[in-house]
């Protein structure tokens, strides 16, 4: 016990840690911590440890200039979808710069299918991309049955197709709700629920899950569809106009809605195929590109539909984009049991997949882009190489290039208007 | 001695010690509301498990903050974080002063109390600045700088707004304005542009939705209240809602007649029956307009800060300016 001299003054228990850092620094050879105003003072602000920028980027980001800050929002922030986060460098409430960091929702899905057997593949796909669940197990499906050299029996191909697009509908329909939510209207996302709860009651008593539905299977499907099925679908069908309509009475024609969303966050088609944006956000800038239509896969060679595009390529068009691709959803379903045919929804193939040695891509059209999958076989009973393209990976590229010069608040909208799920990107 | 100064101090602690009793019920009511009627208009059972249909939810939610821990962050500033919400709770609990309940049910009728309702609910910007400030954290500035324009913004056509129906009613006095109003008619008819001025101009000034760009939950956290737990965060709850109260009985008073009934005030009802009558019409009609203001919640999204400023600047002061030009040369006209 060292005696402590009276005349001592107490120190300040921040000082003290401050001269322990700086024991601990000499002590490993680091050079002294940088005090705050330097060069890559922003590292400080948003808790990035003290080291030189690694890229330019970096370098450009987080030097601050004068009356500058870097505010984080997410990975904990009530309204970043999921775990994003997004380092905001901002001037006041002007946005001067964006860099979107990922990885808070890493699993490792792609490794974890290397590992798996082809069959198993298709169940650890559903969590990616957790709103449109049906669509991750589409591709991958595809494509092992590609590989395999399997083709799933026609109905099975018709069921794909209407639950793909029963869960285009209501991942659509959440963006609604999204968006508004991110600018403050609280209503719309709880009408947008209503609707997803009786589509996901309907998936469920398809496939006996909620969310992660795990009903594709490699040469077909898991069930046939049953009386519940049906009658659900029959009920639901009569409501879902109406339920879209109500929702879209709160939001399409307010005037504050419009006001936040029109001309804002523009992307055009150019930068939008240069930064590789692909589905609606692609389609409300007016680039007519739909996997459904450009490569058709499953069945829709044999039903009747448009692209639909948007002028605009702002906020407001993405939203009217989606409501649009609902309505059309709507019609292909009409479509779909029009000409659904009997027999079977189940291919014959083994219990266990060794397909011959190959590679195999898919791409399907997800209700965020185009969303394939490359996979390699090597003669094994898994996926030597299996890859994911998730667009809204991609798509979150374009937020850094709409946002600087906007607002504070035009970043969540914005982002919003990308719909983005962080499962899907950080896979 | 002088016992009528004596009384007066007595009647004035008395009125006062009501009024801030009468803040936690009307807190609680107004919570209580927000949670039902939001919860019914989003098509939502809401809470129902505290008492009958879920009625104490917000009692709970009051003892509930009271029992938390209250914390301070590290680098905040402990005195000015803790005087922030006392600030902002005050200047809405002093401005209850002038509320004309009823006949005879007004804490001080201040022949200014127009002037001094302005002046002391202005303060409570300065509460949430400090807020802002004295928390270290990015989004409390942003909400406190927010707050401080937005509210110093809106309380010029705010204020301007009344002025019409001050110069038409030729009075600062609450009671005498309601007196104008029972002879001449409600001012609703006198000054609509002034009360719909008013009316978004309070919106704003309270931080009620669409304009609650002060908390702005998906862009700021909670704004200047993100750092604040327990019962600090409890006062600054309390005293947004004690505001919307405020503001809707000041809406009521100056443009809907404050206590008066639709009707001719029966003139036979007077002393104690008269105030009663009086609290009656003046909560019924109090509490439809904060029912309007959770209704425009649930239903509107929240307008952008510069959008927000561009209406106060642009649309709202330059009307106001006009309505107050033209009454004030009907009034010299007509000689009303």
């Amino acid at each position: 016990m060292t005696k402590i001299d009276p005349e001592t003054r107490i120190p300040d228990p921040i000082e003290l840690d401050r001269l322990e850092e700086a024991r601990l620094r000499g002590a490993a050879g680091l050079v002294p911590a940088r005090a705050t105003g330097g060069e890559y003072a922003g590292f400080d602000q948003v808790g990035i440890p003290d080291r030189p920028p690694q890229t330019d980027r970096e370098r450009e980001v987080y030097s601050l200039e004068e009356g500058e800050m870097l505010v984080n929002m997410g990975p904990q922030h009530p309204s970043t979808h999921g775990v994003m986060r997004l380092v905001v460098k901002v001037r006041g409430e002007i946005v001067v710069d964006v860099d979107p960091v990922l990885g808070y929702l890493h699993r490792g899905i792609e490794k974890l299918c290397e590992n798996a057997t082809y069959t198993t593949v298709l169940t650890y796909v559903d969590p990616m991309d957790y709103l449109s669940t049906m669509h991750n197990e589409h591709a991958p499906a595809i494509a092992f049955e590609k590989l395999y050299g399997v083709e799933p029996p026609k109905r099975a191909e018709y069921i794909r197709a209407l639950v793909v697009e029963l869960n285009r509908i209501f991942s659509h329909g959440l963006m609604m709700g999204f968006l508004a939510l991110d600018m403050g209207g609280i209503t719309p996302i709880l009408y947008a629920f209503i609707n997803r709860d009786e589509i996901v009651d309907l998936l469920s008593s398809i496939s006996g899950q909620r969310m992660l539905f795990n009903f594709f299977r490699v040469g077909g499907v898991n069930f046939d569809t049953n009386d519940e099925f049906l009658s659900r679908l029959g009920t639901w069908r009569g409501n879902v106009l109406k339920n879209i309509e109500m929702n879209e009475r709160m939001i399409t024609d307010n005037e504050i809605f419009r006001a936040r969303t029109m001309n804002m966050g523009t992307l055009t088609g150019r930068d939008a195929i240069a930064l590789g944006v692909t589905g609606p956000n692609l389609r409300a800038s007016g680039v007519p590109f739909d996997v459904r239509k450009a490569h058709p896969y499953s069945i829709y060679n044999e039903l009747e539909f448009d692209v639909i595009t948007q002028e605009a390529g702002d906020s407001y068009a993405r939203y009217l984009q989606r409501i649009a691709e609902i309505k059309q959803s709507i019609h292909l379903i009409d479509q779909i049991i029009d000409k659904m045919p009997h027999g079977p929804v189940q291919a014959q193939v083994p219990g266990i997949i060794r397909p011959r040695p190959g590679r195999a891509y898919a791409a399907i059209e997800s209700p965020r882009g185009l969303y394939s999958v490359y996979s390699i076989s090597d003669g094994g009973p898994n996926p030597y190489r299996f890859r994911m393209r998730d667009p809204s990976f991609i798509s979150l590229q374009a937020i850094p290039k709409l946002m600087p010069g906007r607002l504070v608040a035009d970043t969540m909208a914005v982002m919003a208007s990308f719909d983005p799920v962080m499962g899907g990107v950080d896979k | 001695m002088d016992w009528e100064l004596l009384l007066g101090i007595g009647r004035f602690l008395l009125a006062t010690t009501l009024l801030l009793v009468l803040t936690i019920p009307t807190a609680f009511i107004i919570i209580q509301m927000e949670l039902k009627v939001i919860a019914s208009m989003n098509l939502r059972l809401g809470p129902n498990r505290v008492g009958p249909g879920g009625m104490f939810q917000s009692t709970i939610h009051g003892f509930k903050v009271l029992a938390k821990e209250d914390t301070i962050p590290d680098q905040a500033d402990p005195p000015t974080f803790t005087l922030a919400p006392w600030m902002v709770y005050m200047a809405a609990a002093m401005s209850m002063l002038v509320i004309p309940f009823a006949p005879g049910a007004i804490a001080a009728d201040f022949n200014i109390g127009v002037v001094y309702f302005f002046a002391v609910l202005g303060l409570s910007v300065v509460g949430l600045l400090v807020a802002g400030w004295a928390s270290y954290n990015k989004y409390s500035l942003l909400g406190g700088l927010r707050s401080a324009a937005q509210m110093v913004s809106y309380e010029i056509p705010l204020t301007l707004s009344i002025v019409g129906a001050v110069v038409l009613a030729g009075t600062l006095s609450f009671s005498e304005i309601i007196e104008w109003q029972r002879q001449h008619g409600w001012l609703l008819i006198w000054q609509p542009i002034g009360l719909g001025i008013f009316y978004i101009s309070s919106l704003a000034e309270v931080n009620r939705t669409p304009f609650d760009m002060v908390e702005a939950d998906s862009e700021l956290v909670a704004g200047p209240f993100t750092e604040y737990s327990g019962m600090r965060f409890g006062f600054f709850f309390f005293a947004e809602y004690v505001a919307l109260f405020i503001m809707s009985g000041i809406l009521v008073s100056l443009f809907f007649g404050g206590w008066l009934a639709p009707w001719p005030f029966p003139a036979q009802l007077g002393g104690f029956a008269g105030t009663l009558y009086g609290i009656f019409w003046f909560f019924l009609k109090t509490y439809i307009f904060v029912f309007i203001a959770v209704w425009l919640r649930a239903t509107l999204p929240r307008v952008r800060v510069d959008q927000l400023m561009g209406m106060a600047w642009k649309v709202l002061l330059p009307l106001a300016l006009v309505n107050l030009f033209v009454t004030a040369i009907a009034v010299v006209v007509f000689e009303l």
